[in-house]
C-alpha cells in the first residue's frame, strides 16, 4: 500500500502531434518516458498513484482517422482509437451488427467514464480484467497499428503477453480496431460478476459468441473468452473444441464450462478468492453458453 | 512543464487561458475559474462529484486535462439554470428531498441532465444505471431517482 | 389597513418544509471548506506519514526538504509536545517518539504548491526501528501483547473512562447487575456466540479539508469541514497552549460527516503547520486514499454473547464481552466502548447482566465515532442471538421480541426506568409492513427467499453536560436570523432549526434565515454535531431563544398598546391582539423600536433572544457495576425488516423490500425524518453487503473506491418503506428525539436474520459478500458445484 498518495497529477508535458508519423517518431525517440494516451481513464489513475511516471503524454485522439467509426455492410466495422465507448454503445450500426460489443462496453464503469474510455485504450491497458477485450477477441478484432515501419494489422487474440504487457513496440500507436462482419446469425453475451450490481471491475468475466456452423461436428461454433481469471484474457479453446465436437446439450455445455473453469488460473486478491472465481467461471460460462445456444436455436 | 493556450466556453462564457499540461479540467474550473460547484471527491474518476458536461456529454472532470478542452463547451452545475429559473431537474431534486449534504448533488444533477437529454423518458433501471457513477452517501438514492422521474414528467408535459 | 388573518395558522413544525439550504446546493453556490478562496498567499500542506504500523522514531532529517525552493515550513513532533484528545489525551499533533499506525503523521510541510509540498515530503528522511505490531484486540488486551502506549497511566482522562495502566486497555466498562452465574441453571435455552465486525469507513463524499492561519498576535483561525467547531476550538487551543478565545473555527457546509468529522483529527495538523508561517493560510486536504486509512474509521469489534431465557421465553440473563479494536489512538473511541457497555443488552429488559466492554489499542487506523457510535456493531451480533434464542425456544422471533423488549417503565440495564417508548409499535408496524409470518415465494428456482427483523436502541452518547445555545435576532424586514453552533452535515439540522424558531416565535418558516457559516467567534456555543442530539438539544435552546425574543416583542407591544401580554400573539410575523384586534408587523419596530405613546422619546430597541440548554439530570455510573440512576438523556428505539433473496448460483443477495420504523417522538419535518431512515438504511445495507476495510499486517489493502465498494444507485432495495412512530419525549422540543444515526443500527442483523431464514446459515460477521455466502453454501451442502 502506498503511504503517500498524491492529490494531483504529477508534472508531465502533453504532446499533441498533428500527424501519425510525428507521433510515432516522438514515441520512438522517448521509449522510456513517453506514452500515448486516449481517454486517460486508466493512465491518470496510475500516474496519480505513482505507479508510472511518464515525462510525456502523447495525445493521439486527433490523429488521422482515430476519431472515426465506419460500418461497411460488405467489410465490417472500423472503430478509431479515440472513439468513446458511449459512441460505440449509441451507434445504430454497432447495435444492429455487433450487439456483443455494445453489451461489453455498457458493462464498463459508469456512463461518464465511458464518455472518455475507449475500446482501444481498454485493450492497450492489457488488464486481465478489461471488459471489452472478450468481445473484441470473439469478434475477431484486428488492431490497426502504426509503427515506425508503417502500418500493420494484428489480431487482438495474441496481443497480450502479461498484465499490462502487449506486443506493441517502441513507436507503435494503435490507431483503431476493425471487425470483420460477424458470423451469419451469430449470437453472443458478456456475463460479468462484480461485487456490487453495476460499476465494479469484474471478478470474473465470460464472453461467449456462438454461431451455427455446419463445418463443425456439432454444427455449432462457440468462442469463449474468460477475463479476470488468468494473467491475460483467456481464450478457452479446449472448451470451444469440446462443444464443436460434441452434440450441444445441457450436459455438454456443463462439461464445457468445467473445462473452461479448469483452464482458468485465477489468483486471490482484495476483490475475491481464486476458489470463488473458479466456481464462478464454471457457472457464468455455463449460463452464457446456454443463453447463446438458446438464441441460436430460435 | 509545458503550458497550453486554450479557448474554452464555460457556462456560455468564452475563456482564454494558459494551462499547464497536468492541470485537470476539474482544477481548471475550481482553481482558475473559481467555479467551485464542481466538487473534488476522489480525483480518480470513481465518485462522480466532479461530473460536468463536455460538448454535451457528462465526463469526470478530474479525468480530463484542461489542455484537451481547447474549443470545447463545458457546462457545470453553475450553468444548469437559465437566467430566471432552475432547470427542471434542479427543481425536482429539491421537491423530492434528494439533497442532503449536497456534495454529490452537482454531479448528480449533471448526470441526470445528460440522461434526460439523451432519453427523455427513462425507466427506473435506466436512471439507476445512469447514476451508477455518482456516489451518494446520504440519501440512499431513492429520492434522487424520484427526482429524475419527476423532471422527465415535467419536461414531457412542457413539450 | 387590511387585517391579516388572526386565525391560528398552521405551525411549521410537523410540516415537510423544503430544505433551507437546497437552493444554494442545487445551484453549486453552496460553500464547502475547499471552496473558500484565499488568494495567492495560500500555502499547501502535505503530511509525511508512517510506513509502519508500529515503530519507534530514531531520527528525522528534514534538511533536504527544507532546502527545496518553495517550501515555507516543516514541522515535526519536536515542535508540539502537547497531548490532544476528547475523552483521553493520548495523541500528539505529530508523532514524537513512535508511530502507531500506517499513516501516522510524522512531519508536515507547507509549500507554495501541493506539488512542491509532495516533493518535500519525499525528501524528509525518517529512520525507524520497527516494533512488533498489535493487530488483534483480544491479543492486544492480553498481558503478552507489547504495549502501544506505555505512558497510558500518565494520560489525562475523563472521569467516566477507566484505562488499565500497564496494558493496551484504554477503557474497561463493567456492568454487574443481578447475578448471572446463578441464573443460567434456570434457563430453558441458552445461546452462546462470537461475532466479529470488521472496520469500515464513513466515506463522506467530501474528503477532510482544513485551512489554518495564525496571525502575528498568535490568534488562530481554522476553516474546515467540521461537525465540531467548538470542540476543535477547545481542544486545539489547549494543546497549543493558547486560550480558547484566541482560537477561531469557521465551519462552512459539511459534505457528509457520519462522525468522521467530529472531534479533532487532521485539522490540528493544518493548525500546527500554520503556526510556523504566520500570516499565511495553509490548506491541508486529504486524498481519498488518506481518507480511508488516516481519517477516523469505525472500530472493529470481537463480541462474545451469552444469553438465556426461561420456559416462557423471558430473557433472564446476558453475559457479553466486547473487545474493541480501537486502533492507534482511542481518545474518542473510549466513549464508544462505554456506550456499547451501558447499551449492551439491546432494547430488552434483562434482570441479570454481566458485561465487559474493552477498548483495546491496536496498530490499526484510528477508531472514531461513526453513525451509531458502537450500536450497529453491537446489535449486529446481539440481534442474531435474539433470533437464535427465540428459534431455539420454538417461538416466533417477533413474538419473542415483543415479550422481552423495553416498554415504558421497564428496568434498564443500568438501573432506572425506561421512559415512554414506541418500540413495540415500531416492531408491530415493521412486521406488518414486511408481511411477517407469510413465507413468500422465490422469484426463480435458483433463488432462496427469506425475511429478517431486528430491533435497536441508542442514546446520545455524550458527557452529561453537553450544552447547546441559540440566538434569535430580528432584522428591519421582519426576517428572523437564527444563530446556532450546530452544523448541517446533510441531516437537515438547519432546516429543522428554522422550523422550530419559526413555530416558536410566530413567523412563517420562509421568514427565518440561519446565521451561517458557523463561526465560533459569532455563533452561540454547541458541544458537537454528533449523537443525533441536535434536534433535541439545540432544539430546546432554539425554543428558549425564540421565546425570549417573543417575550421582548410582546412586552413591548403590550406596553405600547396598554394591553396585557397574555392577550397578544405573533402570527405570521404580525403581533395581534385578540382583545383589541389591533395588529402590527414585527418589521415595524424590530430594530428601531416604537415612539412612546405620548410622542416623547422611544421605547423598545433591537430584539435579540437568547437560549441555552444543557441536560442537568444525567448521573454517573458506578465503575464496578455500571449502575446509575439516569445514565443517558433518552433512547431512540426502532425496528427494521428486510425481505431478500439469495442467488444459489452466485451467492448474491438482493434486497427486495426493506422497512424501517423509528420512534422519533415527534417528526419536526417528516420528510427529513424519512430521508434519514432511507439514507441510513442504504448505508446499513452497504455495510452489511459490501463494506470492509481489508487490513493485512496493519495495512489497509483497499483504500480506494475501486476496491472499497459502497452501495450505488443500482444496489438499493427494490422498495423501501419508512414508518414514523411518535411517542413524545417529555423533554424534547414538541416531544422530538434524534433519528440521524439510528437508521443504520439494526440493518446488519435484519439482513443476517433474513439470510438465515433463506439458507439456514449464519456468518461470524459482515460483509455478507456473494463470495462468502456462496462458499458457505457449498460447505453446508446446500449447493453443489
Amino acid at each position: 500500500m502506498v503511504t503517500n498518495t498524491h492529490p494531483t497529477l504529477p508534472e508531465f508535458d502533453l504532446i499533441r502531434p498533428v500527424t501519425l508519423a510525428e507521433a510515432s517518431e516522438f514515441l520512438s525517440q522517448h521509449t522510456s518516458n513517453a506514452r500515448p494516451f486516449l481517454g486517460g481513464t486508466d493512465i491518470f489513475v496510475r500516474m496519480r498513484d505513482g505507479y508510472i511516471k511518464p515525462q510525456f503524454l502523447v495525445d493521439i485522439k486527433h490523429l488521422d482517422g482515430t476519431n472515426e467509426m465506419n460500418f461497411d455492410p460488405q467489410k465490417g466495422l472500423v472503430i478509431g482509437a479515440a472513439v468513446s465507448m458511449n459512441r460505440v454503445i449509441y451507434s445504430q450500426d454497432v447495435g444492429e451488427n455487433y450487439p456483443l460489443l455494445v453489451e461489453a462496453c455498457r458493462s464498463v464503469a459508469s456512463y461518464q467514464l465511458r464518455s472518455r474510455a475507449t475500446i482501444v485504450g481498454n485493450i492497450c491497458n492489457a488488464s486481465p480484467a478489461g471488459d471489452t477485450i472478450g468481445a473484441c477477441m470473439a469478434l475477431n478484432g484486428m488492431l490497426h497499428i502504426h509503427g515506425l515501419q508503417g502500418s500493420r494489422l494484428e489480431p487482438v487474440d495474441g496481443f497480450f503477453l502479461g498484465p499490462g504487457k502487449t506486443t506493441l513496440k517502441a513507436g507503435d500507436i494503435v490507431t483503431g480496431i476493425s471487425f470483420p462482419l460477424p458470423p451469419q446469425g451469430c449470437a453472443g453475451t458478456y456475463l460479468k460478476l462484480g461485487r456490487n450490481k453495476l460499476g465494479d471491475l469484474s471478478l470474473v468475466g465470460v464472453t461467449v459468441l456462438g454461431n451455427n456452423d455446419t463445418r463443425k461436428q456439432s454444427e455449432f461454433h462457440f468462442r469463449i473468452i474468460l477475463t479476470s481469471v488468468a494473467p491475460i484474457p483467456l481464450r478457452a479453446k479446449d472448451a470451444e473444441t469440446y462443444l464443436s465436437t460434441h452434440e450441444v446439450n445441457y450436459e455438454t455445455i456443463r462439461q464445457a464450462a468445467c473445462i473452461a473453469s479448469e483452464m482458468s488460473t485465477p489468483i486471490d486478491d482484495v476483490r475475491g478468492s481464486a476458489r470463488y472465481r473458479k466456481s464462478m467461471v464454471k457457472y457464468l460460462t455455463e449460463t452464457a453458453i446456454t443463453a447463446v445456444w438458446k438464441k441460436l436455436q430460435k | 512543464m509545458a503550458f497550453h493556450e486554450i479557448v474554452v466556453t464555460v457556462n456560455r462564457n468564452r475563456e482564454q487561458l494558459a494551462v499547464p499540461s497536468n492541470m485537470t479540467l476539474m482544477r481548471m474550473l475550481r482553481e482558475v475559474l473559481a467555479l467551485t460547484g464542481t466538487k473534488n471527491g476522489c480525483s480518480a474518476g470513481e465518485c462522480g462529484a466532479c461530473t460536468v458536461l463536455m460538448n454535451g456529454e457528462p465526463v469526470n472532470s478530474c479525468m480530463v486535462l484542461a489542455a484537451e478542452c481547447d474549443g470545447a463547451e463545458i457546462i457545470t452545475v453553475e450553468g444548469l439554470a437559465g437566467d430566471k429559473q432552475l432547470d427542471p431537474i434542479q427543481d425536482a431534486i429539491i421537491q423530492a428531498g434528494g439533497v442532503q449534504c449536497g456534495f454529490c448533488t452537482p454531479g448528480v444533477l449533471i448526470s441526470s441532465r445528460a440522461l434526460l437529454n439523451r432519453n427523455p423518458d427513462p425507466s427506473e433501471d435506466e436512471i439507476k444505471e445512469a447514476l451508477v457513477g455518482n456516489l451518494c452517501r446520504c440519501t440512499g438514492y431513492a429520492r434522487i431517482i424520484e427526482a429524475v422521474k419527476e423532471a422527465a414528467k415535467i419536461e414531457k408535459e412542457k413539450v | 389597513m387590511e387585517k391579516s388573518n388572526t386565525q391560528k395558522v398552521q405551525s411549521p413544525v410537523g410540516e415537510s418544509k423544503p430544505r433551507i439550504d437546497a437552493f444554494e446546493k442545487v445551484c453549486g453556490a453552496a460553500l464547502y471548506a475547499d471552496d473558500i478562496q484565499f488568494g495567492n498567499k495560500l500555502l499547501h500542506a502535505r503530511i509525511k506519514r508512517s510506513p509502519y504500523p508500529h515503530a519507534s522514531i530514531k531520527k528525522i532529517d528534514t534538511s533536504r526538504a527544507r532546502a527545496l525552493p518553495g517550501v515555507k515550513a516543516i514541522v515535526t513532533g519536536e515542535d508540539f509536545p502537547g497531548f490532544i484528545g476528547l475523552y483521553l489525551k493520548d495523541r500528539h499533533f505529530f508523532c514524537r517518539d513512535r508511530v502507531r499506525y500506517v499513516g501516522d503523521p510524522v512531519a508536515g510541510v507547507a509549500a507554495i504548491s501541493e506539488e512542491i509540498a509532495e516533493k518535500a515530503v519525499d525528501l524528509i528522511e525518517v529512520e525507524y526501528e520497527v516494533l512488533e505490531p498489535v493487530l488483534d484486540p483480544e491479543y492486544g488486551a492480553s498481558p503478552q501483547a507489547p504495549l502501544i502506549h506505555p505512558d497510558l497511566h500518565k494520560y489525562v482522562v475523563a472521569n467516566f473512562i477507566f484505562p488499565q495502566p500497564g496494558s493496551n486497555i484504554s477503557n474497561h466498562f463493567k456492568m454487574r447487575k443481578g447475578n448471572v452465574e446463578t441464573v443460567w441453571k434456570n434457563c430453558k435455552a441458552i445461546i452462546e456466540r462470537k461475532y466479529c465486525i470488521p472496520h469500515i469507513q464513513h466515506v463522506p463524499i467530501e474528503p477532510h479539508v482544513a485551512i489554518a492561519k495564525v496571525d502575528e498576535s498568535g490568534e488562530v483561525t481554522l476553516w474546515d469541514s467540521s461537525q465540531s467547531p467548538f470542540a476543535q476550538r477547545d481542544l486545539i487551543a489547549e494543546t497549543l497552549g493558547i486560550t480558547q478565545s484566541k482560537m477561531r473555527v469557521i465551519a462552512p457546509l459539511v459534505g457528509g460527516g457520519f462522525g468522521s468529522k467530529a472531534g479533532v483529527s487532521m485539522e490540528s495538523l493544518a493548525v500546527a503547520i500554520a503556526t510556523k508561517v504566520k500570516g499565511y493560510p495553509v490548506k491541508l486536504r486529504l486524498t481519498r486514499e488518506e481518507e480511508f486509512y488516516t481519517a477516523f474509521v469505525r472500530q472493529g469489534l470481537v463480541a462474545y454473547f451469552k444469553m438465556g431465557c426461561d420456559e416462557s421465553g423471558k430473557i433472564l440473563a446476558m453475559e457479553n464481552t466486547f473487545y474493541w479494536d480501537g486502533g492507534a489512538y482511542t481518545e474518542y473511541g473510549v466513549n464508544i466502548t462505554r456506550a456499547a457497555g451501558y447499551s449492551c443488552t439491546g432494547p430488552y429488559e434483562v434482570p441479570n447482566v454481566k458485561a465487559d466492554s474493552y477498548c483495546v489499542y491496536t496498530n490499526h487506523p484510528v477508531g472514531g465515532p461513526m453513525r451509531g457510535f458502537g450500536m450497529p456493531e453491537l446489535h449486529a451480533g446481539l440481534e442474531q442471538c435474539i433470533d437464535e434464542l427465540a428459534l431455539k425456544m420454538g417461538m416466533d422471533t417477533v413474538e419473542f421480541r415483543h415479550r422481552n423488549c423495553l416498554k415504558e417503565g421497564s428496568i434498564l440495564p443500568t438501573g432506572g426506568k425506561m421512559h415512554p417508548t414506541g418500540l413495540s409499535e415500531c416492531l408491530e408496524k415493521t412486521a406488518e409492513a414486511i408481511d411477517w409470518g407469510k413465507k413468500a415465494l422465490s422469484s426463480a428456482p435458483n433463488k432462496r427467499r427469506g425475511k429478517g427483523i431486528a430491533l435497536m436502541w441508542k442514546a446520545p452518547a455524550m458527557p452529561g453536560n453537553a450544552g447547546s445555545s441559540a440566538l434569535v435576532e430580528l432584522a428591519e424586514d421582519g426576517m428572523l436570523t437564527l444563530g446556532v453552533g450546530c452544523q448541517d452535515i446533510g441531516q437537515g439540522a438547519f432546516t429543522v432549526a428554522a422550523q422550530m424558531a419559526a413555530a416558536t416565535f410566530g413567523v412563517p418558516y420562509e421568514s427565518v434565515r440561519l446565521a451561517t457559516p458557523v463561526d465560533t467567534r459569532y455563533s452561540p456555543y454547541e458541544w458537537q454535531t454528533v449523537a443525533s442530539r441536535i434536534t433535541w438539544s439545540t432544539g430546546n435552546a432554539i425554543i428558549k431563544a425564540a421565546q425570549d425574543a417573543r417575550k421582548q416583542v410582546l412586552d413591548l407591544i403590550a406596553e405600547a398598546w396598554n394591553e396585557n401580554p397574555e392577550d397578544l400573539d405573533i402570527v405570521n410575523g404580525n403581533v395581534v391582539s385578540y382583545k383589541s384586534e389591533r395588529e402590527i408587523h414585527v418589521k415595524d419596530f424590530a430594530v428601531k423600536g416604537l415612539p412612546k405613546p405620548d410622542g416623547k422619546g422611544w421605547m423598545g430597541g433591537p430584539i435579540i433572544g437568547r437560549g441555552s440548554f444543557m441536560p442537568t439530570d444525567v448521573t454517573g455510573l458506578d465503575a464496578e457495576t455500571g449502575q446509575g440512576e439516569h445514565a443517558v438523556v433518552h433512547f431512540t428505539t426502532g425496528a427494521q425488516a428486510v425481505d431478500l433473496e439469495v442467488d444459489l448460483n452466485t451467492g448474491k443477495v438482493e434486497i427486495l423490500k426493506a422497512v424501517a420504523a423509528f420512534d422519533v417522538g415527534k417528526a419536526i419535518n417528516p420528510d427529513l425524518v424519512k430521508a434519514q431512515m432511507e439514507g441510513g438504511l442504504v448505508q446499513g445495507i452497504s455495510s452489511a453487503l459490501f463494506e470492509c476495510l481489508q487490513l493485512k499486517d496493519g495495512y489497509v489493502q483497499n483504500p480506494s473506491f475501486v476496491d472499497y465498494r459502497i452501495a450505488t444507485s443500482a444496489d438499493i432495495p427494490r422498495s423501501m418503506q419508512t414508518i414514523i412512530v411518535e411517542v413524545p419525549q417529555e423533554d424534547g422540543p414538541w416531544g422530538a428525539r434524534g433519528i440521524g444515526e439510528h437508521s443504520m443500527v439494526p440493518t446488519i442483523p435484519a439482513i443476517a436474520n433474513a439470510i438465515y431464514d433463506a439458507i439456514g446459515i449464519r456468518f461470524e460477521g459482515p460483509p455478507f459478500t456473494a463470495e462468502k455466502i456462496y462458499l458457505a453454501m457449498l460447505e453446508a451442502g446446500i449447493i453443489k458445484e
